[in-house]
This record gives C-alpha cells, sequence and structure tokens, in this order.
C-alpha cells in the first residue's frame, strides 16, 4: 500500500526524470528490435520500419504507461482544470450565460432545499433531541393522530404521574404586550413549566433559567429573555438580570438569559420571554386557565428514559392513560361528552425536528416547489446541453487532432466532463448567494402580520452536501451527452477540415433536437402547473366574499387588559365607537367581537322546532355579536327584517340576525323572521332562546375556501360576560393605516391604558392566501423562467443548426429554391420539436397534475383552459425563437455560403 | 509466420512476465524475446502492453526496477522480481495450473 503511494507520488512529483526513463527505456527496446532485424538481413531503412510498426504509435504507448503507473488520475486532473479553466475563458460570454442560468436554477433548488431543510428535517438544537417525543391525547380507537394540545390541570396529572420520562415540560405559546396601552407592541411568549429549560439542556448565557421552584401555584413573576431579545432590547446588559418587564401591563422579575441559538421548540416561531406556567392566572383574573377543565393552551413533551422502547412507551401510557384523564375530566360537560373523555388515552409521536404549525402549513407547498425548481434546473442543464454539444462540434479538429496524438477517448470524455463540473461548481458558488438571498425573501414572504415565520438559517451540512451534489450531477447530466458524441468523431473525416457533409450534419443535430422537446416538454408541465396556482389564486381573490374588504380599519381594543372592570366595559366600548365614528375620513364605524377571516372562530350547535331539523355537523353554525354599525361597515346588505338598534340591550328580549345558508338550511321554504332558535346550553341550565327580526346577505367567516357557511349575528350588547374582546371596524375613505395614529389619540381620550392593535380587512383576508399566493407567485416566475430558457434553448439549437446547413441552404438556392421553401425548411423542424415536445409535455402533465388539486380551489387539476393556454403561450414563443434563425437562412447569400465549402 | 501467433488471454501476461524474470533479472526487449523463443515463436509480446505491464507490477511491488549496462553497452532497464513478486508468481501459477486443468478437462470428456 505504501510502496504504491510511494510509487505515485515519485510518478507525480518526479515526472520530467519518470518521463525520461520511460523515454530510455523505449528508445532502447526500439534500437534492439532494429538491430534484430539488422542480423536477419534487412536493410537498415527496412529494419526501422518494420520495428516502428512493431512499436505503434510512441506517445500513445508513454500514455499507457503513465497511465499503468497511476500518475494519471490525479495529474490529468490537474491538466483538465487549467486546460478547462483556459477553455472556458475564450468564450466568457457563453460562459457567463451558462454559468449565471446555472446559479439560478442551483440557487433556487438551494433555496427551497434549505427551508425544507430548516422547517422539516433539522433536529432541534438541544441536548440528544432524538430522545424527545411529544405527548397527545388520542382516542381509545387510536384514530387519526391525536391532538397536541392540553389542560393546566391534565399536564399536572402527566407530570405527577408519568414514569417513562425522564422528563416531562410543557409550554403554551402567546404574546404579551410590551406597551402599557396604546399602540401594541407584541413579545411572543412562552409559558414555560419548571423543567422546560432543564429538560432540553439548556444552558443559561447570563443569571439562571427557570426551575422547578419558579413554576408552583401562586409564584412571583420571574422571566427569563431569549438571548436575541436581550441582545435586541437590553443592548446585552448584564444590568437587565434582576430589572423589571412589564407584560400585558403585569411586572415580571427578569432572572437569565437562555443560550444563543435556542428559539424554543416550536419550528417557524422562537420566543422572545418565558415565563413560568404558574403566573397565567395574572392574565386571567376570575376565570384562570390553570384550573380550567375545558381551555386547551399546553403542548406536552417528554424526554425517554434510556432502555424504554416505543413499544413499552405506548403500552405504559396506555395504562397511565385512565387515571389521569379522570383526574382532569370537566365536570361541567354533559354525560356523554365526559364519557368519551375518560376514554381519552396518551400517544407519544418522535419530535426530535420540533414541532411546527409552519411545517403543517407549508409542506405540501415546498414539496410542490421542491419539484418545479427541480424542473427549472433540468431545463437549465437542457440548455446548457445544447450549447456544449454545439461548442464540442466546433471542437472538432482539436479533438481529432488530440486523438490523433494519442489521446484515448475516456481521457477526451474525462476532459470534457471536468470543463462541465467546473462550470457548474462555479454556477452553485454563485448559487449559494443567491439561495441566502432568496431564503430571506421567501420567509419575508410566508410571514404575515399576525404569524411572523422566524427560521435559523444557520450553515447546515447538509444544505452544503445537497448543493455540492446537484452541481456535481448537473455537470455530469449536462455534460456526458456532448463528451461521449463529441468524442466519438471519426479521425478521418475531422481532419478533412469539412464543416461535415450534409448527412453528418443532420446527425449531429439529432440529439440536439431531442433536447429541445424535451425542454418543451418540461416548460409545459412548468406552465400548467403555474397557469393552475395563478387561475385558483386569481379565482379565490375575486372571489365574492360577501363583504368589501377594502379601506376597512380593524382596531382591536383589549379592556381586560387595561383593567377596565366588566360593568363599566359596555360604555367604555360605546364611549368609544362614538368617538371613532366621529374622526374625520371615516365613512361608518361598527363594532364585532369576531372579524372574517381572521382564523378564529366562535360556533355552536343550534336547534330549532322546524321539521326536519339539520343533524350533525350541519346544525353548527358559526356565531357573531355585533353594533347597529357593523353590517353597513362590511358593506353586507339585509335581505330582509331589521338590523339591530339601540333598543337591543342586555336586558332586551334575545334577538338574531342570520344569513341566507342557515335560513335555507334550518328554515326551508318559510320565511324565517320572527322564528326561534337555542343553543344547546350547559346541562341544567335553560337553553336560551333567540327570536330571528332580520336576514343578510351570506360572507365568508373563517376562510376563503369554506362553503358558505351558516351565520348568526347578535347584538353586542348580548354578548356573554368574559367573551368582550372586541374590535371597531371603521369603513374609511382612503388608506386606513392613515387613520392609525387618530384612532389612537380618539381611544386615548377615553382611556389612556387600553393597548391597541391595528390590521386592515384586506391584509387579514390576504394573509389567509399565503400558501396560495406563495405557489402562485413563484410557479409562475418559475414558469416564466422556464419558458425564457426554453427558448434560448430553441434559438441556440436551430441558429446552430442553420450554421451547420449553409451551404446546403446556398446550393438550393444557386439551384433556384425561393427563399421561402428555406424559411419552410427550418421551421419544419421547429414545428416538429414543439409538437413532439408539446405531446409529451401534455402527457405528463395530465399524469401528474392530480398532484395538486388538493392545493387548488375552484377548478379541476386537468383543467382544459389551463393546459390550451399554456399550449398557446409555449408555441407562440417557440415559433418567435424559431423564426429568427429561420429568417437568418433565408437570407443567406449563395455564394457567400458556398465560398465556405 | 503471423497465423502462428497467439493472442495472451487476460491476466496471462503477469504470470509469464513474473517467471521470465524468475530466472534472472532482464530488461523489457530481453523478457519479451525470451517469452518469443521458449514458446517457439508462438507468442509474441507486443510491446503497447508489455510495459504498461512492467510499470503496473513495479507499482504493485511485485518486480523492482534497476538502471543497468546491457550485452552492447547501452544503459537499460532491468526489472527483478520481489520477495511479494515471488509468493504472487507461486500463487498464479497454481490458479493458472488449475485453470488450465479445467478447461483440458472439459474440453475432453464434453
Amino acid at each position: 500500500m505504501l510502496n504504491d503511494l510511494f510509487f505515485r507520488l515519485r510518478s507525480l512529483f518526479r515526472r520530467d526524470t519518470v518521463e525520461a526513463e520511460a523515454d530510455t527505456e523505449l528508445r532502447f527496446h526500439f534500437d534492439q528490435q532494429v538491430e534484430k532485424y539488422l542480423k536477419s538481413g534487412l536493410t537498415r531503412e527496412e529494419a526501422i520500419r518494420c520495428a516502428r510498426l512493431d512499436f505503434g504509435g510512441h506517445e500513445q504507448l508513454k500514455e499507457e504507461i503513465r497511465d499503468s503507473r497511476g500518475v494519471n488520475l490525479l495529474e490529468t486532473l490537474f491538466q483538465d482544470i487549467r486546460y478547462g479553466l483556459r477553455i472556458l475563458g475564450r468564450t466568457p460570454v457563453i460562459t457567463g450565460v451558462a454559468i449565471v442560468s446555472l446559479a439560478l436554477g442551483i440557487g433556487a433548488n438551494t433555496a427551497i432545499f434549505s427551508l425544507i431543510d430548516t422547517v422539516m428535517l433539522r433536529l432541534l438544537p438541544v441536548q440528544k433531541p432524538e430522545e424527545l417525543v411529544q405527548v397527545l391525547r388520542a382516542n381509545f380507537s387510536g384514530g387519526g393522530e391525536g391532538t397536541p394540545s392540553f389542560t393546566n390541570p391534565l399536564w399536572e396529572q402527566v407530570r405527577d404521574h408519568q414514569d417513562v420520562f425522564s422528563n416531562a415540560f410543557a409550554w403554551g405559546e402567546s404574546r404579551f404586550d410590551l406597551s402599557k396601552g396604546g399602540a401594541v407592541h407584541y413579545a411572543s411568549g412562552i409559558f414555560a413549566s419548571g423543567d422546560y429549560f432543564n429538560a432540553l439542556g439548556i444552558r443559561p448565557a447570563a443569571g439562571r433559567l427557570i426551575a422547578p421552584s419558579d413554576d408552583t401555584r401562586g409564584c412571583p413573576g420571574v422571566a427569563v429573555l431569549s438571548y436575541g431579545f436581550w441582545q435586541d432590547h437590553y443592548g446585552g446588559a448584564q444590568s437587565a438580570i434582576g430589572s423589571l418587564v412589564a407584560l400585558n401591563d403585569h411586572s415580571f422579575q427578569i432572572v437569565g438569559v437562555s443560550s444563543p441559538g435556542f428559539y424554543g421548540v416550536e419550528v417557524g416561531n422562537k420566543f422572545d420571554v418565558a415565563i413560568p406556567i404558574c403566573t397565567a392566572d395574572v392574565f386571567d383574573g376570575k376565570r384562570s386557565r390553570l384550573d380550567h377543565r375545558s381551555w386547551w393552551w399546553l403542548s406536552i413533551m417528554g424526554r425517554v428514559k434510556p432502555g424504554v422502547s416505543q413499544e413499552q412507551l405506548k403500552a405504559r401510557l396506555g395504562v397511565l392513560s385512565p387515571q389521569i384523564f379522570a383526574g382532569a375530566l370537566p365536570k361541567n360537560w354533559d354525560e356523554k361528552e365526559q364519557a368519551k373523555f375518560l376514554k381519552l388515552t396518551l400517544v407519544a409521536s418522535r419530535a426530535a425536528t420540533g414541532i411546527s404549525y409552519v411545517r403543517r402549513k407549508f409542506e405540501q407547498p415546498l414539496h410542490i416547489l421542491m419539484a418545479v425548481v427541480g424542473l427549472v434546473l433540468l431545463i437549465a442543464c437542457a440548455n446548457i446541453a445544447s450549447l456544449m454539444l454545439a461548442r464540442a462540434a466546433s471542437r472538432n479538429k482539436e479533438i481529432a487532432v488530440r486523438k490523433a496524438l494519442g489521446a484515448s477517448r475516456p481521457r477526451l470524455i474525462r476532459q470534457m466532463l471536468t470543463e462541465c463540473i467546473l462550470l457548474s461548481t462555479a454556477g452553485a458558488l454563485l448559487g449559494l448567494l443567491f439561495a441566502r438571498w432568496g431564503t430571506a425573501l421567501l420567509v419575508r414572504y410566508i410571514s404575515t402580520a399576525r404569524n411572523t415565520v422566524f427560521l435559523d438559517f444557520s450553515v447546515d451540512a447538509r444544505v452544503l452536501g445537497f448543493t455540492a451534489a446537484i452541481a456535481v450531477l448537473t455537470g455530469i447530466l449536462f455534460g456526458v451527452l456532448p463528451a461521449f458524441r463529441s468524442t466519438g468523431v471519426s479521425l478521418t473525416s475531422a481532419m478533412k477540415g469539412s464543416q461535415g457533409s450534409d448527412s453528418e450534419g443532420h446527425l449531429r443535430f439529432r440529439p440536439a433536437k431531442w433536447i429541445v422537446a424535451s425542454q418543451v416538454a418540461l416548460s409545459l408541465v412548468l406552465l400548467v402547473a403555474s397557469g393552475l396556482f395563478l387561475r385558483s389564486f386569481v379565482k379565490l381573490s375575486t372571489l365574492d366574499i360577501g363583504f368589501d374588504r377594502n379601506n376597512v380599519l380593524i382596531v382591536h381594543a383589549d379592556l381586560h387588559t387595561a383593567k377596565v372592570p366588566p360593568e363599566e366595559r359596555l360604555i367604555t366600548y360605546e364611549q368609544v365607537e362614538s368617538r371613532l365614528r366621529a374622526l374625520p375620513g371615516v365613512i361608518s364605524a361598527g363594532r364585532s367581537v369576531m372579524t372574517p377571516i381572521s382564523g378564529f372562530e366562535w360556533n355552536e350547535f343550534v336547534r330549532t322546532d322546524s321539521p326536519n331539523p339539520p343533524k350533525g355537523d350541519d346544525a353548527l353554525v358559526y356565531f357573531n355579536f355585533i353594533s347597529p354599525g357593523y353590517f353597513e361597515t362590511m358593506r353586507t346588505p339585509l335581505m330582509a327584517g331589521r338590523g339591530f338598534n339601540d333598543h337591543d340591550t342586555k336586558t332586551s328580549t334575545k334577538v338574531a340576525i342570520i344569513n341566507q345558508t342557515m335560513a335555507r338550511k334550518f328554515f326551508p321554504n318559510t320565511d324565517p323572521l320572527g322564528k326561534y332558535f337555542s343553543t344547546v346550553e350547559d346541562p341544567g341550565k335553560p337553553a336560551p332562546l333567540f327570536q330571528i327580526v332580520g336576514l343578510t346577505r351570506d360572507s365568508k367567516y373563517e376562510s376563503l375556501h369554506e362553503e358558505m357557511p351558516s351565520t348568526a349575528f347578535f347584538p353586542i350588547t348580548q354578548v356573554p360576560e368574559g367573551d368582550d374582546e372586541e374590535n371597531f371596524l371603521l369603513r374609511t375613505v382612503t388608506n386606513p393605516m392613515f387613520l392609525a395614529s387618530a384612532v389612537q389619540e380618539a381611544v386615548a381620550g377615553v382611556n389612556k391604558a387600553i393597548p391597541l392593535e391595528f390590521h386592515t380587512l384586506a391584509e387579514q383576508v390576504d394573509d389567509s392566501l399565503v400558501q396560495e399566493r406563495l405557489l402562485a407567485t413563484l410557479s409562475t416566475f418559475f414558469g416564466g423562467l422556464a419558458l425564457l430558457l426554453a427558448m434560448i434553448g430553441l434559438y441556440g439549437a436551430l441558429s446552430y443548426l442553420v450554421t451547420q446547413r449553409q451551404a446546403e441552404f446556398g446550393i438550393r438556392m444557386a439551384l433556384g429554391a425561393p427563399q421561402k421553401s428555406i424559411l419552410g425548411l427550418v421551421m419544419r423542424d421547429v414545428v416538429l420539436v414543439l409538437a413532439s415536445g408539446l405531446a409529451a409535455g401534455t402527457c405528463i402533465s395530465l399524469a401528474v397534475v392530480g398532484l395538486l388539486q388538493k392545493m387548488l380551489f375552484g377548478l379541476a387539476a386537468r383543467d382544459t383552459v389551463t393546459l390550451l393556454a399554456s399550449i398557446g403561450v409555449l408555441s407562440a414563443v417557440a415559433f418567435f425563437a424559431g423564426y429568427l434563425p429561420a429568417r437568418r437562412a433565408m437570407r443567406v447569400d449563395p455564394m457567400v455560403a458556398l465560398r465556405y465549402e | 509466420m503471423a497465423n502462428k501467433r497467439i493472442e495472451l488471454p487476460q491476466g496471462t501476461l503477469d504470470l509469464l512476465i513474473l517467471r521470465t524474470l524468475a530466472l534472472e533479472p532482464q530488461h523489457g526487449w530481453a523478457i519479451s524475446e525470451r517469452i518469443h523463443q521458449i514458446s517457439s515463436d508462438v507468442l509474441l509480446i507486443q510491446q503497447g502492453s508489455l510495459y504498461p505491464a512492467l510499470h503496473r507490477l513495479e507499482r504493485r511491488g511485485w518486480i523492482k526496477a534497476k538502471w543497468g549496462i546491457s550485452e552492447n553497452n547501452r544503459r537499460a532497464k532491468y526489472y527483478e522480481l520481489t520477495k511479494t513478486g515471488r509468493k504472487q508468481l507461486e500463487l498464479e501459477k497454481d490458479s493458472w495450473k488449475k485453470l488450465a486443468a479445467a478447461v483440458a478437462q472439459i474440453l475432453e470428456t464434453a
């Protein structure tokens, strides 16, 4: 082994000596042979000739010796790289175009992959993440995946009774207002159980972290900051430790800072501040979530004890479950629900990569985008392959000379592949830059006002490996065909030096046609996909949603945090509303508990006396509580009956306005006005009865995707106590956000302590379409890019063909062929390539679009209009790209063309 | 004369070289001549395969090269068997004999 290495190294570094030795050796052999022939009686000339014939090519033999000495691998690599750089440098424009298109392709792939890596693949940056599991509650039958949310009583049961985890911990996400009244400034926070940091193995960067002793009932409020928050808000000052921070106007003492690089266990979010679970009741007042048995706000994770298998874990959790659920039974539920609750069981699911809302929401779009950018890269590869093919053809003579001098075919292929990998490596390096920029852009794109996505894109071996792998793969992909074809050139025809006869020109063009046809096919697939996403997005955004989203400002006012006593809240809200209505620039104003498309819902089962009432989920009705100005502000018209007015007070008859869908479902073929309905209330209490006084047009409630839901509106004066977080809705003359400061002043005139959060209704609706917009925008962008690349590919391939056949065209024209027929000759190729590409593309599209159905709205995946439109666009572009070289062919001057021969 | 020559089967060249060198150190030309002679002119080693084979064997450490002076007073590269080369020769001889016997048996009986 060592001998072998030494031998190779000597051959490599003492190259001249070794070469000279080989020369001497061969020369000696040759002379011996000549002498032998002389002795046998030949003349000197004859002897030398015979020996030469025996000997074969001197240089070839030396090359083979070099090979068998094992030098070649390394040495020729350096040679190839030097030579490759020189060749690439000789055609800077082509090289530049190739590198930039590769960089775009590889950059896009890297960007999407690093998003997938961060969101889905990467392990949590905590101690031994592979030991972590998330605890879920599931039906006893084990159906479904289980629900991740828990009540605090349930968590306490789990914490006190489990014996399968070395540590179990719980946390609840929340956000805390840092300002004291006025416009809100939110920090994202977590309620952490005492063992949270300890179980994850997080060390403090300063001070100490939350300990089990901090998380006991009636605990003093302590807070731990995240490293980033400490840096941003306190400049990383030690003096921050021990100081107070106000969260929703409650004071917490900062005891420490968690280590940098830890952002919590939810991928896509980061926490700014963590406080113990026991402090939650400070925020809740009377109805504390600590003892609430149907307030699901906590998630639970555990670190499995070493040696406990998944089966053992499952079995043990199954055994523990009855006791745990019995200990936290919500006693106010009706019997049937209680029985269901007692049958729940705990299950564990691996959580080494953390848990993530972003992952659930964007998993599918990201996979689709990965496929899309993969296709774009393929198309870019195809382009470069045709480019290389054309260039290789122009290097025929060079290759023939090298072969004649003794270069073997594998050697030449290796040389050409090295060039390609050089290209793709340069593309990849530039692509990494594009990717950094691209991921940042993507994250900003999927963030919304309410849900800022945070992802940690620190450099990761997996992403770098991925980029390196696709760089090499693409290099080989676009290099193999040209390398094999061009080195297969026959010596004699290349040495003759002609431009190649007609038949050969055809032959050489064939793979180029294939490449372009496959580009057309792939581009069609991309165009169809982007067309589908675009149309689906347009359908969603132009959908009749039942209200006018433009120019409405939503002001969320939190009287609870402002510590306004419950009995004064109604009057405060009304005072504020009348002040806001009087603001200049406000057309109308209203209030509501829920706002449309906010992601929040309030629904209840409704009963009526009418025959054949809806059953099951059909009986579910979405609720909202509104002030008299609501419908006018939303521009949702009343179809019949009356709106709410000042006579609908807390104590007056309970009334409701229902929408058309609810009327149709609950009161088919009758006039609902004046009829009654009731809700299902707590057992033992009389169900409240509501009289229908109005009928309104249908509008969307929770999302744009839903069918129009049955909705009932109630006077905001009759909202149950404790559910009175209200929103002001202002229809404005101009951009609603311009009013924010005026609103702030007006509210401060009533009560300075009220925290205010501003959104526009349009933004709220738009934010619900993040996924769709992401897919539509990016797939359209990449579809366009694919189209451009395909066009360049077609143009390049045809230009090459035209150059190749210039002499032929010249002869044809000299013999009297009209210009038109030359044009036809070239365009026939275009049509052929286009038709075969479109046919293949259509087949592929029809086969794969079914996968996209789930992401589409209001149209079938095999949508004919989209397919035809894509074919049309692609054909138009192809004809344009093909016409330019065809016209050039037509204008060939026979004399000039023939002179080349 | 040409039709008397036989193409060497793959891999046997190494064996022949090792065997030839087992007698005494030789330069390349002498090796090819010797094989030619001993095989009664049947085997003709092409230079195109001889020298790559010699360099390959040298790399493997089965033979080593030394510069010496030839019979006609020229600088020539002499190859000689190393210890591992000698072992390798025995191994290859064995396996060749087995192969030859097996092939012969099949040719005669089948």
